[in-house]
């Protein structure tokens, strides 16, 4: 059997007294937990915590995270850490609620904190989860996903099998410059069986100047390793390395959020759909050096980016795709692709629409957006350039994204089937965004609006 | 005050009830453990009842002459001795140290400032907290941990039930107030046994040392050898470099004869007639000024308990010390990887609040009573020899009256050490508290107890402690609960120290000797002692007991010793024993140098090792 871990969401209220103040301050955090193994209440679990957490007036940073050690009866004690910014200050949160069989609901739900700034207590604080309201939300909370996810989707999924190409790809923005970065690594393995092959490129987006793209390979392929391994080009868990032409990079990955499957989770699996794509962390930072031979070296520092996965048989007939971090730990992943398969091909686009908000994912199944009832329903795709739209209603929610990429902005390259077969990518990683969330409340009411100015990923594949 | 106890207390030394040391004899009943204030009330109402049987009326409403004839009546019986001595003793100590107040008062100095400590009363300390050692206890054992600790760089924090009580403070308020707030219990922490002993144990920031007499015995050559060859206690093992450190760190020095007193010369002055091998103390105390009242605190700041000498050191060095923090449990970590490990404490406010602090070292110095309850509420007292073990030193004293005034000035409480019976297991030292605040008990009801009350500054004091077996057991997990039963040795050896007490004091020119036994209460020559001492029993004597060690001693032997040879708690992982209950056996001398010695060889053994 999978290894399976366990995610839930957690709300806590309660008042907080900062040093440096003589009055409390409501406090709230709003926790997003994932497990490193099913949480069993008897054993000790350790967690990974993201969220948000607001101090009336001081804080609200919803980029918190932190780790949970969870042990209510082994060591009767639940300890929440977090880091947390609170003007411009970096803090420390560290409390545990410590459970006594003679006050079970009190010391279930009662959370004492001390705040810390470099190790010097600098507040104390006693939270408390709201049974009323916060009870139901929690517990309906509790999802127990494979534990393979994460770091494992990076190791090479090609079998041998002919006729497979199999993809990692890295896109980010560097916050300092607004330059767009895309590192891509591609195995071919051909139809008529020959040895499978591996190529890839990097590509510049500068915030104004013109793209720069050098390719690498190809070069036969190993197939070893945790990741993308070829002399001297690494795709590995936590590094990107390598040189081609007169670019040379070398990052670290460092992964912020849980994975985030595009298409129908089992298609990752089982690799049943012409092609899948997912991502191994939805959102990571990026530490490291992109440096080239005519204008010298690219620092990068807290770059927001990601990498994604496609394993599948090769290119789709039409695609469009888009990745897009909101901010606040919300990303938006859409794939909409035309299948060259006979049958497949006269359908219209698939959507596939992923948008990871306040610890959630919208919508909950992917196929919903993709084939919707049947048909009826489903997520709707205008595929064209400079600009390509998607919209889409689920339950009472709708979403509408309009992408542009301007031309200036925009790399076009040739990709290769496995059949030998030829496609053009038109790809930007300074690409324009508007990404509007509405909720029906008696009417449409907006819900949320992200603008992204030059910081979306964005790419359109025709034939 | 109940009435009852009023009325009994005013009968008992002949007063009108009025003077002020009533009031501080509330209080003083206030501050016991209720079983202790129970029993007080019950003997006070038997008393009444024995007014009632024997008069008609109640104590109370006896006038002068009626109740003094009943005093006189009621104390010539031998069966209600046990019920006059019960409210005896609170009575003197109240009486006792209010007649010290009235003392001719010592020239005043201002007290000097004290080294600088970091103090946080709990109630300002936050509920969660970490700490790389949590320190459980800030006496003798405590303190010298905390410092070995936090000079090795760890973050560490000292919980302390008492509270902080400043050189400047104990000049500045009477000594029985003192005395309520630095003991436990009142001062009136009992062993049930046959005869029960007093336990005087303090508790503040700095512990019993605070309160002690400041004597610094090095342990015996012969006591290090058994416990390291008989019970495998390693952690001795260059154990002399420990005390030499101990010693340097607490100015141990020979008292020297300035401001011994009266009492101490006198007590040289007998040994030397008899041939006896005696000599002032070593103590604690550079530029001891005489104050006599080590025993509620120093108020001249010349004696260097660990608040004054080696808490300050630890606190330079990083440690933060909690006051008012009474540690409930310790918490532990049962699913650890190679066993369960400690994972820090849960302490109680004064309020009833509880405050955490995480650490994966506790060094529990709570001292030898408190630290089997302790680890039994942390679920750690599994071991059977937990608890067991319990060494004391029992303790008599007898006093003796001489022509001259013997309280005349300066003295130094606790001045001489006469060490000839010290091979027997008897050491006798000479020991000038206050009426009531030694183990000694003046004889007498009534006017007679008033006039002895009176001419007490004509007493000299010698009190002298046993070696004892270990015959003493803690019970229970919350109150203090002790049962104690003196072995057959050690009563003859108590009964051998009254006689040798009472000779020495002939020897020095005393013109009687007080015994300190209700039924035999005095003697005018040493042979007359001999006759009276002949028909005492241990059962009848007033035996107070000092330096509770061993109750979750060390030692190579599992199934004997709680506590593996280098002062670990066994059965779990991080919870080192530093205090007087990790000493395998009885050591046969004033412990504060040996409990800091073990506790800093234990402590810097674990550093080393780290």
């Amino acid at each position: 059997m999978t290894a399976r871990v366990t995610t839930f969401t957690e709300t806590m209220l309660g008042r907080v007294r900062l040093a440096d103040e003589d009055r409390d301050r409501p406090m709230r955090l709003d926790l997003v937990v994932r497990t490193e193994s099913v949480l069993l209440p008897h054993r000790t679990t350790r967690a990974r915590v993201t969220g948000r957490v607001r101090i009336a007036g001081r804080a609200d940073d919803a980029e918190a995270v932190g780790e949970l050690e969870i042990s209510p009866l082994a060591r009767r004690r639940i300890r929440y850490r977090i880091s947390f910014t609170l003007d411009g200050r970096r803090l420390a949160l560290d409390g545990w609620k410590s459970l006594t069989p003679a006050r079970p609901v009190a010391s279930m739900t009662v959370l004492p904190v001390t705040l810390y700034e470099d190790g010097e207590p600098v507040g104390e604080g006693r939270l408390r989860f709201p049974l009323t309201t916060g009870l139901a939300p929690f517990l309906a909370s509790f999802r127990f996903p494979r534990a393979t996810e994460g770091t494992g989707d990076l190791a090479p999924r090609w079998n041998g099998e002919p006729g497979r190409t199999e993809v990692w790809y890295t896109t980010l923005t560097d916050p300092a410059t607004g330059t767009g970065i895309w590192l891509h690594h591609e195995v071919v393995a051909p139809t008529d069986g020959s040895r499978a092959y591996a190529h890839g490129w990097v590509a510049r987006f500068p915030k104004d100047g013109p793209v720069e793209h050098a390719r690498f390979g190809p070069v036969p392929w190993t197939g070893q390793g945790a990741g993308y391994t070829t002399d001297g080009i690494l795709a590995q868990p936590g590094l990107l390395t390598g040189s081609a032409g007169p670019f040379a990079w070398e990052l670290t990955e460092t992964p912020q959020a849980p994975p985030l499957h595009t298409f129908p989770r089992w298609s990752w699996r089982r690799p049943l759909l012409p092609a899948s794509q997912m991502l191994p962390a939805a959102r990571c930072v990026y530490n490291g050096t992109l440096r080239h031979s005519e204008w010298g070296e690219l620092r990068l520092e807290q770059a927001v980016g990601a990498s994604a996965r496609i394993y599948g048989h090769g290119n789709a007939r039409r695609w469009a795709w888009l990745h897009a971090d909101l901010g606040g730990g919300d990303v938006l992943e859409i794939v909409a692709a035309v299948s060259v398969r006979p049958g497949l091909n006269r359908l219209p686009p698939l959507v596939f629409l992923r948008l990871l908000h306040n610890g959630r994912t919208w919508p909950r199944r992917s196929e919903r957006a993709a084939v919707g009832w049947a048909g009826l329903g489903r997520f709707r795709a205008e595929l064209g350039l400079p600009e390509w739209r998607v919209t889409g209603r689920v339950g009472r929610r709708r979403v509408r994204v309009a992408v542009t990429q301007p031309p200036e902005r925009t790399l076009a390259l040739d990709y290769t089937d496995p059949d030998g077969s030829g496609a053009v990518c038109r790809n930007s990683e300074t690409a324009d965004a508007v990404v509007t969330l509405e909720k029906w409340r008696g009417r449409w009411r907006q819900e949320a609006e992200w603008r992204l100015s030059g910081t979306a990923h964005a790419e359109v594949g025709t034939r | 005050m109940n009435p009852t106890v009023a009325a009994v207390a005013a009968a008992l030394i002949a007063e009108d009830g009025t003077a002020p040391w009533a009031g501080r004899l509330r209080g003083l009943l206030d501050s016991l453990p209720a079983p202790a204030r129970a029993g007080i009330r019950g003997a006070a109402h038997a008393i009444d009842v024995c007014a009632v049987a024997r008069t008609g009326k109640r104590l109370g409403a006896l006038d002068n002459a009626q109740r003094e004839r009943l005093m006189a009546q009621l104390g010539a019986s031998k069966a209600l001795l046990p019920l006059l001595e019960a409210v005896k003793v609170p009575v003197l100590l109240a009486a006792g140290t209010e007649r010290a107040l009235h003392r001719p008062a010592l020239p005043r100095r201002p007290a000097p400032d004290d080294p600088l400590l970091d103090l946080t009363p709990s109630r300002d300390w936050p509920s969660r907290s970490t700490a790389d050692a949590v320190v459980i206890g800030s006496g003798a054992g405590g303190a010298i941990a905390a410092r070995t600790l936090a000079r090795a760089g760890l973050s560490v924090v000292v919980l302390e039930e008492g509270e902080h009580h400043s050189t400047a403070s104990f000049g500045q308020r009477a000594p029985l107030d003192r005395f309520t707030d630095l003991y436990r219990d009142g001062g009136a922490t009992i062993a049930l046994g046959s005869p029960p002993l007093v336990l005087p144990v303090g508790r503040a920031v700095g512990g019993t040392t605070v309160v002690n007499s400041g004597t610094c015995y090095r342990t015996p050559d012969h006591v290090v050898a058994r416990w390291r060859t008989r019970y495998g206690f390693a952690a001795t093992e260059g154990f002399a470099d420990a005390l030499d450190e101990v010693e340097r760190t607490l100015r141990v020095a020979r008292q020297p004869t300035d401001v011994l007193g009266t009492n101490g010369h006198l007590a040289l002055a007998g040994a030397a007639k008899l041939g006896w091998q005696a000599a002032p103390l070593r103590r604690n105390a550079p530029g001891c000024r005489g104050s006599c009242q080590c025993v509620v605190g120093c108020p001249s700041g010349a004696k260097q308990s660990v608040q004054l000498s080696v808490l300050p050191a630890a606190c330079a060095s990083g440690a933060r010390i909690v006051t008012g923090a009474r540690v409930r449990r310790v918490l532990t970590d049962p699913d650890r990887p190679g066993g369960p490990r400690a994972a820090g404490v849960v302490a109680s406010r004064p309020d009833g609040s509880e405050l955490e602090i995480l650490s994966p070292v506790v060094v529990v110095a709570a001292g030898a009573l408190q630290t089997p309850q302790l680890l039994r509420r942390s679920g750690l007292g599994g071991h059977p020899m937990l608890g067991r073990n319990l060494s004391v030193h029992p303790a008599l004293s007898v006093a003796g009256r001489f022509g001259d005034p013997v309280a005349d000035g300066r003295a130094v409480l606790q001045s001489v050490g006469v060490e000839e019976l010290h091979s027997e297991g008897i050491l006798i030292e000479a020991t000038a508290a206050p009426p009531g605040m030694t183990s000694f008990v003046l004889p007498g009801v009534g006017r007679t107890l008033r006039r002895e009350l009176e001419s007490a500054d004509h007493l000299a004091t010698l009190g002298a402690m046993i070696a004892d077996e270990p015959s003493g057991r803690v019970l229970g997990r919350e109150h203090t609960l002790l049962r104690y039963d003196l072995s057959r040795r050690d009563a003859s050896r108590l009964l051998r120290a009254q006689l040798a007490m009472g000779e020495l004091l002939f020897a020095a020119g005393a013109e009687e000797v007080l015994t300190g036994v209700p039924h035999a209460p005095r003697a005018r020559t040493p042979r007359e002692l001999r006759e009276l001492l002949r028909k005492v029993r241990a059962r009848h004597l007033h035996v107070s007991a000092f330096h509770p060690t061993g109750t979750a001693a060390a030692g190579s032997a599992p199934e004997s010793a709680p506590t593996d040879p280098a002062g670990h708690l066994r059965g779990i992982q991080g919870v080192l024993i530093a205090d007087g209950s990790v000493l395998p056996s009885c050591p046969e001398v004033n412990p504060q140098v040996s409990i800091m010695a073990a506790a800093l060889a234990i402590t810097e053994r674990w550093v080393a090792r780290r």
